[in-house]
């Protein structure tokens, strides 16, 4: 498998180590004052457990560790390996973002 | 009072041999030569900051660093592109501490890390070398694509490595730098004079000019 | 001018090479005259060039550019093997890669290689093939009696027979039958040849070289793309090199020639020769295999035997061409019976004839090809049998005796056909003498790169064969590869694709004109099985029409089922031969059409791969790359005994002249640091750069514990959780200045923990601004512990320096000047539990640091010490490490939870509160003790309550870090126990079951030496 790092161009499947789906988000679970909410472990155990397991058109988190060392968030059919968009994690390079992960 | 010294050591100091490696006979296919004295600063952009870094590179050495993977010779410096909004910095000599005049030059503008000692540089050229690296190194290295002033931040024998093609050689071949972690140099160095072996390898030691 | 007028009118006859002698060409020195079947002129082997070889001990001759195969055809050999499973006679069937029998150990000692084709091999000086699977000879194997009892034989007949007792089947049927039924024996010794892997990168790959191969090749280089021309052969052309006929207007010859000087000048066009394309994966990328020195007796030095190369191309034209197919009639499998274009191939390829009488039984137009080439060779063609009864038009003008009807009979010796019976229709039988039989049941594209990502073939009547279905994206099949045999259809089809890949990647030149040839017509009447004898499907695993009739009827009517259950398919060949014909048998006996029955799954590899292929440049000392520490040299020239850790080599102790083992060397280490003095290379520790204004934040968010409040100039150890609440890893991190920390990993976590820190960087707070650096290979660190320690860094650093406890007082970093002028970082932290530091500089100064080191601390007697020193120190401090830090244990588990904050969030905080991970009763870590302190802990062994009997359900834990104390002075461990904390003093026991150990030990605190910690404080 081939993947087409936004910054170094398309590079083989060695250099890249795959950590999984791309959609789940890290819950806010704590208040200002680091005060666990209580639903705090109810959505930590979707974010961390609960999987789709997908079919087809996947997002996934890919890391170019043999690279540019850039996260990189990936759109691949798993079951033929087609690989359908790659785009650079929000934060990789030095763009000021908001916590929401916009450019500001 | 014992005397104390700081001799710098190579890490290629067991593995590197002057001479001819591999094949005996004919001229040599490969040359492969390990770069000294060298100073190696990593630049890495604070956030919203590119610009000024790009503003103080041009300004400290008439170049703009680069945006995409590639080797940029400055005045004095070589600018070498390792990942989005980050390159190295490298120069001839060796200094304890090359990171005080960096912070003079990029202000709060940029992250700065020493990589002196962290790396080490190898060059290769040669009539053969596009056949030795194809051993090593899944980067196509055609003229096409892989140009003079060509970089990519890549693998060899599952080791992060910067590559870069400098300036063709004086026999007309092409030459590829690499800077390699320091504690896998001397496995990449054998790798490396084992993919040669078949072309015949002179291997020597210059200093960064 | 047709064919036919050219047989008749311009092909000379051709005297078979009986009387060598009268060859005045040939050197005296070597003898031709074993070439009884070699024709005396014609054919594209190098008559000037003998070569000298052997098959099973028998010294014959052949030319350059013959294969092993062409030169036993030459030489009238017709015997070459035995069959997998009855040890029946085989010879010759192909003259290709597909060959089933002509199996042979080549070489000898070390680079013995069984199983080697015989068809692909080309011929060298010297060579020495030996025949396999037979004993004492290949005439007189003991094992045919098999054969006798092939009735029973069947498919299936050893699961069936030897099922009961079922615990023989392991230690002894198996075992007999393998040794039975077998192919090639290994050398056993370690290859003595090297094996490399390369990249290669193109626009357009074209597989194949035959007629479409090269019009591919031609129209992409000419139109300026980056071509790749594969060829599985030493040299390029494909069936045009045993084919007669014309293409523009020219013997092919003659065009062949022309293109491969056209390729030659084109310097976009990359020639791979001797090279096989073995599979194709995801992304366009192509795996191939070059056989470099397969050729040659020896490769000369330095260079590889055989190249695994990774092709990445843009697209793909394959012109693999199409594969014979066998006709399944009883007696198919006697040496003399051969493949109708083998046949063609030893005649106009090779000059070898394979018979004298030669007769022809085939079922399409294309086998007719076979008796126009013997005649025109000058040989004789005993008689043609079409099924179909006629002959095609094209070959009327053939002087051969035609029968309509099948072969049902194949009568001969051993090693010779010398009749067939032939009955027709009617079922009249008439007996044919002849001493080849050339068979021809169809051409089967050669499909397997286009299914090797699931496409499935689909059924074409027209051919009776199955062409290929949806290709991997970019790759196209083209000429008879894609089912379209003639020479017309191959060059057109061949042309077109090479020029559209090559504007497809962007190349704008002029591709030209398609070579034009002739546009036969392939027909074809098909016929899968002709009754009454053993008729053979799958000639190398010796699977007949009616094992394949018996799976049917026992229920194994999958395509899948019929091959695991008979084995068809499943040899060296993988099926392509005998998969087209099984699928149909199978069909006929379902009912089922062809293309319902369809295919097995196709995968990759397509040709055989060495293994020793695929490690490459990856074994023995070469299997992973290594690391060193900057004083490595240092260390090994001192004798240093070294251990893996993950890839690095770590000085694991130091030993000195007169000790005796491992454990003299390691308690003296660790006596001298707790009474003097030492050091330790640290430098795999994992180190980042942490920069920016928001690193503190980052790291609060990352660690259990707080780093924003750490002052400049400190250090703090801290502890990182896994989102999942179990602990990640561990180390010291300092703070260097205001926006700048320096943090630690284990050496294990390393490459991890930096992956993890970019994670939380750009994926989950991207809002900071925080930037990452490795710089574990940047800095040389060494820890430096025990009593003496300030003393030695008084010599070493410079006299300004105050390193008093109130100057540098624990847990304090600075950096320092260092006498001889050189500037250091030094860190006042703890592993060993003694006064200690931990000292940095650049990478290249590593070395002379450990021997300044050396230098200050000699008046102290400094020691270094390795690995294992430090293992035992940090057991005696009750330091947990990777053998704690498993994956299974919490931050309260390891005795931390303390650190753990509630007054922000960080990666694992609230899985870690989970009721499993909170648990009173979870294992903790405690010290243990044997009671009898002669006895040795083993690590591993198991904690069980005293009285209870040993189980899964009396359980509670074990012992994680052993190690023998010198403090103590006898075998002291760090335990996972449960409830642990609770239960210092009790007696409990350490079992271990593996090694027959029982005894009783006690459970303490896991701090052994100075629980106070006043020494590290000093």
């Amino acid at each position: 498998m081939r993947i087409a790092c936004p910054f170094c161009g398309e590079r083989e499947l060695g250099e890249f180590t795959y950590l999984g789906d791309a959609a789940p988000k890290r819950p806010m679970a704590f208040a200002a004052d680091g005060a666990e909410q209580p639903e705090a472990q109810d959505l930590f155990f979707d974010y961390v457990y609960l999987r789709d397991n997908v079919a087809g058109d996947m997002t996934e988190r890919w890391y170019h560790g043999g690279g540019c060392r850039s996260w990189l968030t990936v759109t691949r059919n798993t079951t033929t390996h087609e690989i359908k968009a790659v785009h650079a994690a929000p934060g990789a390079g030095a763009q000021k973002r908001t916590k929401a992960g916009a450019t500001s | 009072m014992a005397e104390y010294s700081w001799e710098v050591r190579s890490p290629l100091r067991n593995a590197f041999a002057p001479g001819r490696l591999g094949l005996a006979s004919g001229d040599a296919g490969i040359a492969l030569a390990e770069i000294s004295d060298f100073s190696l600063v990593q630049v890495m952009a604070r956030r919203g900051q590119v610009a000024n870094v790009a503003k103080a590179a041009k300004k400290a050495w008439g170049v703009l660093p680069p945006e995409k993977p590639a080797a940029v010779v400055g005045k004095d410096a070589t600018l070498i592109w390792t990942g989005p909004d980050q390159f190295f910095v490298l120069t001839a000599g060796s200094v304890p501490d090359p990171v005080p005049p960096l912070a003079v030059i990029f202000g709060g503008a940029a992250s700065l890390s020493d990589q002196s000692g962290g790396r080490c540089l190898i060059r290769l050229s040669g009539s053969k070398v596009r056949e030795a690296l194809a051993k090593v190194s899944s980067v196509d290295l055609h003229d096409t694509v892989f140009p003079v002033g060509a970089a990519a931040a890549t693998s060899i024998d599952h080791t992060g490595v910067n590559l870069w093609r400098g300036p063709d050689a004086a026999d007309g071949h092409p030459a590829y730098s690499l800077l390699v972690f320091t504690s896998f140099a001397d496995s990449l160095w054998h790798t490396l004079a084992d993919a040669a072996a078949e072309y015949g390898v002179e291997a020597t030691r210059t200093p960064l000019s | 001018m047709s064919r036919t007028s050219q047989i008749s009118g311009d092909a000379a006859p051709l005297a078979f090479n009986d009387n060598p002698a009268a060859d005045s060409r040939q050197p005296r020195s070597i003898s031709t005259g074993t070439q009884s079947h070699r024709l005396s002129s014609g054919g594209q082997i190098d008559r000037k060039q003998p070569l000298g070889f052997t098959f099973d001990g028998k010294k014959m001759v052949g030319f350059a550019g013959d294969t092993l195969a062409s030169a036993l055809v030459a030489n009238g050999i017709k015997l070459v093997g035995r069959s997998f499973k009855y040890h029946r006679p085989r010879g010759i069937l192909t003259a290709g890669a597909e060959e089933p029998n002509a199996l042979v150990e080549l070489r000898g000692g070390a680079r013995r290689e069984p199983n080697t084709r015989a068809t692909t091999t080309e011929l060298y000086d010297g060579l020495a093939a030996e025949s396999q699977n037979r004993w004492p000879s290949l005439r007189h194997d003991v094992m045919a009696v098999n054969s006798l009892f092939s009735p029973i034989f069947v498919a299936g007949f050893y699961y069936k027979t030897f099922m009961w007792p079922a615990k023989l089947w392991e230690k002894l049927y198996e075992p007999a039958i393998r040794r039975a039924a077998g192919l090639g024996k290994a050398s056993g010794a370690a290859d003595p040849d090297h094996y490399e892997k390369a990249w290669a990168h193109c626009d357009v790959l074209v597989v194949g070289s035959g007629p479409s191969g090269l019009a591919a090749a031609l129209a992409a280089g000419r139109a300026g793309a980056r071509v790749i021309l594969a060829e599985e052969d030493s040299r390029l052309g494909g069936r045009l090199l045993s084919e007669n006929g014309e293409i523009d207007g020219k013997p092919v010859a003659e065009w062949l020639a022309g293109a491969q000087r056209e390729i030659a000048a084109l310097a976009n066009i990359r020639v791979m020769t001797r090279t096989a394309v073995f599979g194709v994966y995801d992304g366009g990328t192509y795996g191939a295999i070059e056989r470099v020195n397969d050729h040659v007796p020896v490769p000369p030095a330095h260079q590889p035997r055989q190249r695994l190369w990774r092709i990445v191309a843009k697209h793909a034209v394959v012109a693999a061409g199409a594969i014979e197919r066998p006709l399944v009639f009883p007696g198919n499998d006697r040496p003399g019976v051969m493949m109708a274009s083998a046949v063609r191939s030893y005649i106009n390829r090779f000059a070898a004839m394979p018979g004298r009488q030669v007769a022809l039984f085939t079922n399409n137009d294309d086998g007719w090809r076979t008796a126009e080439a013997v005649q025109r060779a000058g040989g004789a063609v005993a008689a043609v049998i079409d099924s179909r009864g006629a002959a095609p038009e094209r070959y009327r003008g053939l002087s051969a005796k035609l029968l309509g009807g099948v072969v049902s009979a194949v009568n001969g010796g051993v090693d010779c056909v010398r009749s067939i019976v032939v009955r027709d229709a009617g079922g009249r039988t008439q007996q044919i003498e002849t001493d080849c039989l050339a068979m021809s049941g169809g051409w089967n594209p050669n499909v397997a790169l286009s299914s090797f990502h699931r496409g499935r073939p689909v059924w074409r009547d027209d051919i009776a064969a199955f062409a290929p279905g949806q290709c991997p994206p970019g790759m196209v099949m083209v000429g008879a590869a894609s089912g379209d045999f003639s020479l017309a259809a191959c060059l057109r089809e061949g042309h077109a694709a090479g020029e559209d890949a090559a504007k497809a990647c962007g190349a704008k030149g002029k591709a030209g004109e398609a070579p034009k040839g002739d546009d036969e017509v392939f027909a074809i009447k098909p016929l899968w099985h002709v009754e009454g004898g053993k008729a053979f499907v799958d000639f190398q695993h010796d699977v007949t029409a009616s094992d394949v009739k018996l799976a049917q009827r026992e229920g194994f009517e999958s395509v899948e089922h019929l091959k695991r259950y008979t084995t068809l398919g499943m040899a060296t060949d993988q099926g392509k031969l005998s998969n087209v014909n099984g699928l149909a048998l199978m069909a006929e006996a379902t009912g089922r059409s062809i293309g319902d029955t369809g295919t097995t799954i196709y995968r990759p590899p397509y040709a055989p791969v060495a293994i020793g292929a695929l490690a490459g440049h990856h074994r023995d000392e070469n299997f992973h790359a290594w690391r060193l520490t900057p004083s490595h040299h240092w260390a090994a020239e001192r004798g240093a005994v070294f251990v893996d850790t993950g890839l690095w080599k770590r000085a694991q102790w130091y030993p000195i002249d007169g000790e005796k083992d491992w454990l003299e060397s390691v308690t003296r280490e660790v006596l001298a640091v707790r009474n003097g003095v030492g050091f330790c290379d640290v430098s795999t520790l994992g180190k980042v750069d942490v920069r920016g204004p928001d690193a503190g934040i980052f790291l609060d968010r990352l660690y259990i514990n707080t780093f924003s409040n750490l002052a400049v100039g400190k250090a703090r150890y801290g502890l990182m959780l896994r989102e999942d609440g179990l602990v990640y890893d561990d180390g010291t991190t300092s703070r260097l200045a205001e926006d700048h920390y320096f943090l630690t990993t284990t050496t294990a976590k390393a490459g991890p923990a930096m992956q993890h820190l970019e994670y939380c960087r750009q994926v989950l707070w991207p809002e900071l601004d925080v930037q990452l650096t490795s710089v574990t290979d940047q800095w040389a660190q060494f820890s430096i512990a025990g009593p003496n320690t300030r003393d030695l860094l008084k010599n070493l650093c410079d006299p300004s320096e105050d390193l008093s406890n109130e100057g540098f007082p624990f847990m304090g970093v600075r950096e320092v000047s260092l006498r001889g002028g050189m500037r250091a970082r030094l860190y006042r932290i703890s592993f060993s539990g003694e006064m200690a530091f931990e000292i940095g500089v650049p990478a290249r100064y590593g070395e002379a640091m450990a021997e300044n080191l050396m230098r200050a601390g000699a008046e102290f007697g400094v020691t270094p010490y390795g690995t294992e020193a430090l293992g035992v120190m940090r057991i005696e401090k009750g330091h947990v490490a990777g053998p704690e830090l498993n994956g299974t244990t919490t931050a309260d588990d390891l005795g931390l939870g303390k650190m753990m904050s509630k007054k922000k969030d960080y990666i694992g905080r609230a899985m870690a509160g989970r009721e499993a991970l909170t648990a009173p009763d979870r294992q903790v870590v405690v010290g243990i003790k044997p009671v009898n302190k002669t006895n040795r802990l083993r690590s591993g062994a198991h904690i069980i309550p005293k009285g209870a009997a040993p189980g899964p359900e009396t359980d509670q834990g074990y012992l994680t870090s052993v190690c023998y104390s010198p403090m103590l002075g006898h075998w002291i461990a760090l335990a996972l126990v449960e409830r642990g904390r609770e239960r210092h003093g009790e007696i409990v026991r350490a079992y271990d079951p593996l090694r027959g150990e029982d005894m009783d030990v006690e459970i303490t605190s896991p701090v052994f030496y100075d629980p106070e910690g006043g020494r590290q404080r000093g």
